[in-house]
């Protein structure tokens, strides 16, 4: 979803009075609490919510009750069961405090990310998903001047310290994500940010006016931990990717590097090289002849990007709608987690009107900007990162390879024995869990119950052998290793194995798999001397291509809801375990 | 049309979208004990979006000593240059 780059406090506040709860598509429970006042950011966030279409069951703890509502066993907010719980806190007060900490305030700083620890500490133990801590924004008062910053115990040199305290306490947990409000008050000015009359009024943290971007940047978290998030970059070429058009301008012409405007587009490339780093998949969308479109990528000494950086290049004379639809097919992800980069308005309003869900962002004229619109979008927020999202430009390449390889087979089974597929399998372990955790935030398709874990919930299940048996997937074969593609999650009953959880890349689909899989839940059902499997199949928006995951394994439907959840059950000892062409292998140590 | 009565006008209109009410109609007298709704959180709404409606800024102590609507339109009259 592409969010407006100019929110209106007053139209939002407006549009507040309006909200239909029945047209939402999900639910989640926030709860906010602050040293300052929330309640007209309360209104902006449920606001923002409900364009997206979820709702939210909101608690708003008292003004400044954060200890209360966190240490206090019978408070409101212990009764509320918050999935997400923001908290706000201002520089105001921690300057009040900081002024009244007397003469020595060695230790303000790290008292003070301390106590921030223990409200973290107690809020997980109430049961809260996501913690959602703010930065403090850096107050205007310098004491010593530009000196400040030299001097551990001033002001700034606190506020500094606590701000990297929070993060460096963050990094550690899984369960907290940072609201970095400093950035955003550097963005517009903190001049701007701050309002020192609202403050005296109604102990507001921030201009009215830049509610909503404070709102907007604690939706953009929630969302993310969701499991949103975008996987691909589509980029044109020409005027996108370098100045000019490399088939009248020719490889000498085209503006790269120190010739003309060609700085602005170095700095793209070099964004889009660490976005490719990080994890996202760059894709190329040009209307040129195919060779011309990569002679740039092999000849030009300016390109930062290079061929192997692209995981599907798509050049022709056909129109770009097609093409985005072929790239989204091949890489096998849904249009909502792609972004469009084209300089051409026509080409932006054409991929908008035909495909609503891809994110078209508008570029200025002068690329010069195009780095900063991008990055005043927050288009890229996550709510994990791992070692694998690195590879993930490679692992979609070989997705690409297979594909033509397939079509060269007449039979599934023919391909499916060349590809010398060789899968390892595990309970949960400490080392994947960030890989497992991730998979479960943004499987959407192939995943029977969306139950969206978080990294702290995963350890949980590795840690409980009485009653679980949570397991991973990683496949390879001979083109490449896919890495890390199915996670399970089993409930252990006296009688029954329960599978809570089964999701699978969708990269990896017909492979067999997910049969492996689940010839070894039953395995493990056997062995347990469990009379019975059963499963739950949760409806989404995305999920239909599993409906009848259960009934394909032999599974007998116990039930069906209203709104298309189902539970199955099938018989150990009637259970035929699935042919696969998969050899297991031992994980290496 | 005198300048106070394009005020009053220019005042009716931030009220009726504030209050989200096309009929409202202020007169000086008016407080917030005379329109639903008008609690604090509107308030400052009402405060910021006249502030900047006028391109005027009231002072924190301004703001706390007004108590109704005829008092308001005098104090942006005295702020208009």
């Amino acid at each position: 979803m592409l969010k407006p780059s100019r929110l209106d406090y007053f139209e939002l506040a407006k549009e507040a009075k309006r909200l239909d709860p029945a047209s939402c598509t999900r639910t989640i429970r926030l709860a906010i609490l602050g040293d300052c006042a929330t309640q007209h950011l309360a209104t902006i966030v449920r606001v923002l919510f409900h364009r997206i279409g979820v709702n939210v069951i909101l608690h708003e703890a008292e003004y400044d009750t954060i200890e209360i509502e966190a240490f206090d066993p019978s408070s409101a907010l212990h009764e509320f069961k918050a999935e997400f719980i923001v908290l706000l806190n201002s520089s105001e007060k921690a300057k009040v405090r900081f002024y009244d900490h007397g003469e020595d305030k060695s230790d303000f700083a790290a008292q003070t990310v301390a106590k921030l620890a223990s409200i973290w500490d107690a809020l997980a133990a109430q049961g809260a998903k996501y913690i959602i801590q703010s930065t403090y924004v850096l107050p205007h008062e310098r004491m010593f001047g530009n000196y400040d910053n030299k001097v551990p115990t001033s002001l700034q040199g606190v506020v500094q310290h606590i701000n990297g305290g929070l993060i460096a306490q963050a990094r550690n947990r899984k369960d907290v994500l940072i609201n970095d409000v400093d950035y955003l008050a550097s963005y517009v000015g903190r001049k701007h940010w701050f309002d020192e009359k609202l403050w005296a009024l109604a102990k507001s943290p921030c201009a009215l006016e830049l509610l909503p971007v404070l709102a907007q940047n604690i939706v953009d978290v929630v969302v993310a931990s969701l499991g949103f998030g975008v996987k691909c970059i589509v980029l044109d070429l020409d005027n996108t990717l370098w100045g000019g058009v490399i088939g009248d301008d020719g490889l000498d012409g085209i503006r790269l590097g120190h010739l003309g405007d060609g700085e602005a587009f170095h700095e793209l490339q070099l964004f889009l090289r660490e976005m490719k780093r990080r994890g996202i998949v760059l894709a190329v969308c040009s209307k040129n002849d195919p060779e011309t479109a990569r002679r740039p990528f092999r000849d030009h000494p300016d390109m930062v990007l290079r061929e192997e950086d692209i995981a599907v290049f798509v050049a022709n004379w056909d129109n770009k709608v097609d093409n985005i639809r072929t790239i989204q097919s091949t890489l096998n992800i849904d249009f909502s987690s792609m972004v469009f980069l084209d300089d051409n308005p026509f080409e932006r309003s054409i991929v908008r009107r035909f495909l609503p869900d891809v994110m078209v962002p508008e570029l200025p004229e002068d690329p010069a900007g195009y780095v900063k619109a991008l990055s005043e979008l927050n288009l890229f927020e996550t709510t994990t990162h791992s070692e694998v999202d690195q590879q993930r430009t490679g692992l979609y390449r070989d997705q690409a390879r297979r594909e033509v390889d397939r079509l060269s087979f007449s039979n599934l089974e023919d391909y499916l024995r060349s590809l010398e597929m060789k899968a390892v399998r595990s309970r949960f372990d400490a080392f994947n869990l960030p890989r497992i955790a991730q998979l479960i935030q943004r499987s959407n398709q192939f995943n029977l119950t969306t139950r969206r874990y978080s990294e702290a919930e995963c350890q949980a299940f590795m840690e409980d052998r009485d009653t679980a048996f949570p397991f991973w997937v990683a496949l390879k074969d001979k083109f490449g290793d896919s890495g890390l593609i199915l996670v399970a999650i089993c409930r252990l009953a006296a009688d029954a194995v329960q599978i809570d959880s089964f999701l699978m890349s969708c990269r990896v689909l017909q492979r067999g798999v997910e049969q492996l899989a689940m010839n070894e839940i039953v395995a493990v059902a056997r062995a347990r001397g469990a009379r019975r499997v059963t499963g739950t199949y949760v409806p989404t928006a995305k999920n239909a291509m599993v409906r009848d995951f259960y009934k394909t394994f032999g599974f007998r439907k116990l039930s069906e809801r209203a709104d298309g959840m189902t539970e199955w059950e099938v018989l150990v000892d009637e259970y035929v375990p699935a042919f696969v062409h998969i050899e297991l292998v031992e994980p290496v140590a | 049309m005198d300048k106070e009565q394009q005020i009053r006008e220019k005042l009716n209109v931030i009220f009726r979208n504030i209050f989200d009410d096309e009929t409202l109609q202020i007169y000086d007298t008016m407080s917030a004990a005379d329109v639903e709704n008008w609690d604090s959180l509107t308030h400052i709404n009402l405060i910021v979006a006249i502030e900047k409606g006028f391109k005027i800024s009231m002072t924190t102590k301004e703001v706390q000593a007004l108590s109704n609507v005829g008092e308001l339109v005098r104090l942006v009259v005295r702020k208009l240059p």
